[in-house]
């Protein structure tokens, strides 16, 4: 056995609260974060940084803000890519309209707050109305978001339909004239959006294990117990959307400005909201690591789907007949996955691990 | 274990949903430190009276004083503050999370730290983690509950569900518990045990508490004061014996010939 969880005491309430209790996870997560800073820039060739790693950062990024409002607080939302947008284009006017010492990141953090109180104003009918009702109300900001960028064309510097994102944004302090590197090239963009993604990751996590956590938790399970224990059940929704919110709105510019290069207004339409709830669903609600999981699936597995078919039947059929059908396939392994297990990728690798665990002699 | 002092009054409340009455003018005091029961037949208005109590509803007419302050038309949230806890009839408990996040929960009104300190995991919210697992640790041993800690509430048998539930309300240091038929559906051994913990929790704390149960022998045993109602009414008030010898309480009880 490999993994080994016996014998790792807590002789402390601190030591019990670790992120990794168990000296192999820490060990694991090490190893792979030092793998994907270091050696994935340098083996990587600069079609997987930009068509896979990097969008799956942004949409973890997205996704992970709709499972802390969704997954752990219970408020069901639809408007994911309106947030998404508010954020994408806040960046860009913060980065085209500030001065020089300007960068990114603080770009990013600023125009994720001004998403955060939008959220907030959207989520205000949460007060009153739950579930269906509420996910009905959350689509005014989806459409709320499209329509008052094309309305305002000033937020897209008079644009027609998009802007290519100009590379000296992505300059930070100067080091790249200083050092000579190309701040711009896929390598510093999934380096960028790798560093944002995990910091806002480890941020989320220490949320949940602390008191705002199990606010936003028993706001989800009950919320009348949650009132007569003294939890501001209003105060703790309202602040559920604004960090839900600020993630998306982060997402959103990441997947504007380290993916797509452009900013437009067609990137952020209804089907991309369905798209982020479906990874937070099949990912598991309530699961910080089950957002990334459901995003590698619902991102990669199309391409790979389609990839496997072209290479088995490619010969033989039509490409576009050997497409839909890898989109079947897709779809039925969707089902049978949220049939088998509702509380998707997550709870599954936890069944697993537990069986793992008692194996060969499960009883 | 009364001292005299009264730290809860009831004055002269009136409840009615749409048209019909659920509380009809019901007066009563707590005095602090004793054990309370509020008994009476199935519909009687004992839960609503604990809602009143705690906030969840807000009486048509009447006040409620909680120490010295009048609480009538405050939140439950406010009333928590000022030092009542309380556990529910059907378990009020948050059936995603483990016993131990649970009864952390009991503990929000003393947090301090802001969320972004949590999110950084520094300093004070850190320091505040640990110490209020210690004081929950202290809980989880009173009420014999180590051996679950980590298990999902959900997973829980009834008995032991309530248990957590208690110690929920207990973590939040209260002066006045409210426990809303703790001993409901539990068996004789169990019950046992609820009586002994709401005993302990009275003398070792020194926590006021008002319970509605209705396992007779139970109430007499250990509550120092009974109040009686039917039908939204208040037929009895006194202690176990005065009750238990009170002609319209047998009546309510038992039923009368007409």
């Amino acid at each position: 056995m490999i993994y080994r969880e016996t014998g790792t005491f807590s002789t402390s309430y601190i030591e019990d609260r670790k992120l990794f209790p168990i000296p192999f996870d820490k060990w694991a997560m090490g190893v792979f974060l030092l793998f994907m800073v270091f050696v994935v820039p340098l083996i990587a060739s600069d079609y997987w940084l930009a068509a896979h790693l990097i969008p799956i950062l942004a949409y973890g990024c997205a996704a992970l803000g709709l499972n802390l409002l969704t997954g752990m607080t219970g408020q069901l939302s639809l408007g994911t890519a309106g947030f998404m947008c508010f954020g994408a284009f806040f960046t860009f006017n913060i980065m085209l309209r500030s001065p020089e010492w300007m960068n990114l990141p603080l770009a990013m953090v600023l125009a994720g707050s001004v998403t955060g109180v939008i959220g907030v104003i959207f989520g205000l009918p949460s007060i009153r109305i739950k579930g269906f009702y509420l996910l009905v109300s959350t689509l005014a900001a989806q459409y709320f978001a499209l329509w008052f960028f094309r309305s305002y064309p000033y937020f897209l510097n008079y644009a027609t339909a998009t802007v290519t994102l100009p590379d000296h944004h992505f300059d930070l302090f100067g080091i790249g004239d200083a050092f000579g590197v190309d701040m711009a090239s896929f390598e510093a963009k999934y380096l960028l959006s790798l560093g944002i993604v995990c910091a806002l990751a480890l941020f989320a996590k220490n949320l949940m294990r602390s008191s705002t956590g199990r606010n936003f938790m028993a706001v989800r399970d009950m919320d009348i117990a949650a009132s007569v224990i003294g939890i501001p059940v209003i105060r703790t929704k309202m602040l559920a959307f604004f960090v839900s919110c600020f993630y998306c709105g982060v997402g959103g510019a990441l997947f504007c400005y380290a993916y797509l290069q452009v900013l437009g207004i067609r990137t952020f339409e209804m089907n991309r909201s369905f798209e982020i709830l479906f990874m937070v669903i099949i990912g598991g609600l309530g699961s910080i690591a089950g957002s990334f999981y459901g995003t590698v699936l619902v991102y990669e597995f199309p391409i790979l789907f389609s990839w496997a078919g072209d290479y088995l039947l490619g010969g033989a059929f039509d490409t576009a007949v050997v497409d839909n059908v890898a989109k079947i396939l897709y779809g039925i392994l969707i089902i049978a996955l949220l049939i088998r297990e509702p509380g998707g990728l997550a709870a599954l690798w936890l069944t697993a691990k537990q069986k793992l665990r008692t194996w060969p002699f499960p009883h | 274990m009364a001292s005299g002092n009264s730290i809860l009054q009831i004055d002269d409340i009136n409840l009615a949903f749409g048209g019909v009455t659920a509380l009809n003018g019901i007066s009563f005091d707590v005095a602090e430190g004793e054990i309370c029961a509020v008994i009476g037949p199935n519909g009687a208005g004992k839960s609503s009276m604990l809602n009143v109590i705690n906030g969840v509803y807000v009486p048509q007419s009447g006040r409620v004083i909680f120490r010295g302050q009048d609480c009538t038309q405050m939140r439950p949230r406010q009333i928590a503050k000022l030092g009542m806890a309380r556990t529910f009839q059907n378990i009020g408990l948050f059936q995603g999370m483990t016993v131990l996040e649970n009864i952390l929960t009991g503990r929000s009104l003393k947090i301090r730290s802001t969320w972004i300190e949590q999110g950084l995991n520094i300093g004070r919210a850190r320091r505040e983690e640990v110490e209020n697992r210690a004081l929950v640790e202290e809980v989880i041993e009173f009420l014999h509950l180590q051996s679950i800690r980590k298990t999902p509430v959900g997973k829980l048998p009834y008995g032991l569900q309530k248990r957590v539930e208690l110690a929920r309300a207990l973590v939040a240091e209260p002066t006045l518990l409210l426990q809303d038929e703790p001993m409901t559906g539990m068996n004789l051994e169990e019950k046992k045990d609820m009586s002994c913990f709401a005993l302990e929790i009275n003398r070792e704390y020194g926590t006021t508490i008002v319970l509605i149960e209705h396992d007779m022998s139970v109430v007499m045993d250990i509550s120092d004061h009974v109040v009686v109602l039917d039908y939204g009414a208040k037929i009895g008030d006194g202690t176990p014996d005065e009750v238990k010898n009170n002609q319209e309480v047998i009546d309510a009880y038992l039923g009368v010939t007409h």
